[in-house]
């Protein structure tokens, strides 16, 4: 994964600005409604399943999927077992700095060292 | 706790866990931003206008793979769309609050700062939302000085970036675990799984992700749904064990 963006800081500038509007809209609307009334049912059982799906999503991404979009057969073995690590850990600790920090050490120890 | 403890310390306190788990994080993220092209400053700019460690880490993963603009906000609106479940459910706690406080306090509540004040409000009855504020600002600059100085860390070192972009895999699988609740919401996010290689290969583009996303949380819901109605006995709906029991605070105020 080299640098090889082709945008400007001013794209940039501009993404940032978007990001950050799309990021409010759900943090700000829902919020202000329902200090009024009441939340939607389907809306809030829809919503349970969403997080996890696109965490999912985008685990299994970075962990299978290479940048051609095709699935990779070889190079991401310490990444599976890494990726199993983190899951452990963060089941029994609930711990989010533990589950990065262990899940860095594991991957550069997989990684750098045996080069899997 | 003390009694005429100054109220910034007092909050300063309660926040400090959240803090310094940032830091690593943060550095992180710092570093990989830098490496996706963003300058020290852009770097701040982010931090504090989106304010988000998955939003941020997955900005940075996609511009070094070339992600169009338009698939990236695309991405971050469906990243983002959880915290609609989040500010809803802490609504009841700043009812009768100003426009100007609702709106400050949206612009800075994320994942983590959310669980501390929930948990906060839910167990504290002296607990304000002033001070939730303050936990959010607390929490926002630790969160940007963290990010400046991965960026600074960044420029001046070279980087394995395979290794620190694994950092955004472990958060994500963290925050997946975070929410398996039921044995269900395995079933889902073992299907989103599936789902995402298949539409991922054959779209050959990110929106795979975002259609695998959508009918994995779909297929949960209308799965739900059914047997809430027709088996309310499945083993599906069963609760996932937690061994640190965090989440039974949570389930008793609902």
């Amino acid at each position: 994964m080299q640098s090889v963006s082709s945008m400007t800081s001013m794209d940039h500038f501009w993404l940032i600005i978007f990001c950050a509007i799309v990021a409010f809209i759900p943090r700000f609307f829902p919020l202000l409604f329902f200090t009024k009334r009441a939340i939607p049912e389907w809306f809030n059982e829809w919503m349970r399943f969403v997080p996890v799906s696109l965490f999912t999503a985008l685990v299994v991404k970075s962990v299978f999927i290479d940048s051609k979009y095709q699935i990779m057969t070889t190079g991401n073995l310490g990444m599976i077992i890494s990726a199993i690590l983190v899951g452990i850990v963060a089941y029994r600790t609930r711990s989010m700095t533990l589950s990065v920090v262990i899940g860095l050490v594991s991957v550069m120890v997989f990684v750098l060292v045996f080069h899997i | 706790m003390k009694k005429n403890e100054p109220n910034w310390l007092m909050v300063l306190r309660t926040v400090m866990p959240l803090g310094l788990s940032y830091i690593p994080i943060g550095l992180a993220c710092g570093v990989l931003l830098h490496a996706a092209g963003f300058n020290h400053l852009l770097t701040a700019l982010i931090s504090v206008m989106v304010f988000s460690g998955g939003a941020q880490f997955l900005i940075a993963s996609m511009l070094t793979i070339n992600a169009p603009m338009t698939t990236i906000i695309l991405m971050m609106f469906f990243l983002e769309l959880r915290y609609a479940l989040l500010g809803s459910s802490l609504s009841r706690y700043l009812k009768g609050q100003s426009l100007p406080f609702i709106f400050t306090f949206a612009f800075s509540m994320n994942d983590e700062n959310y669980a501390v004040n929930y948990l906060k409000f839910a167990t504290d009855k002296h607990w304000k939302p002033k001070q939730a504020l303050l936990v959010e600002h607390y929490s926002l600059l630790f969160w940007t000085i963290s990010n400046i100085i991965g960026s600074l860390i960044g420029s001046a070192l070279t980087i394995d970036l395979k290794v620190v972009d694994f950092a955004l895999t472990a958060l994500f699988i963290y925050m997946a675990i975070m929410q398996t609740k039921s044995r269900l919401i395995i079933l889902v996010s073992a299907l989103s799984g599936v789902l995402t290689i298949f539409f991922l290969v054959l779209m050959k583009s990110t929106l795979g992700l975002v259609v695998a996303t959508l009918i994995a949380s779909l297929t949960g819901y209308f799965i739900e749904r059914y047997l809430m109605e027709h088996k309310p006995e499945s083993h599906l709906l069963y609760k996932v064990h937690d061994p640190t029991r965090q989440s039974a605070m949570e389930e008793s105020d609902e």
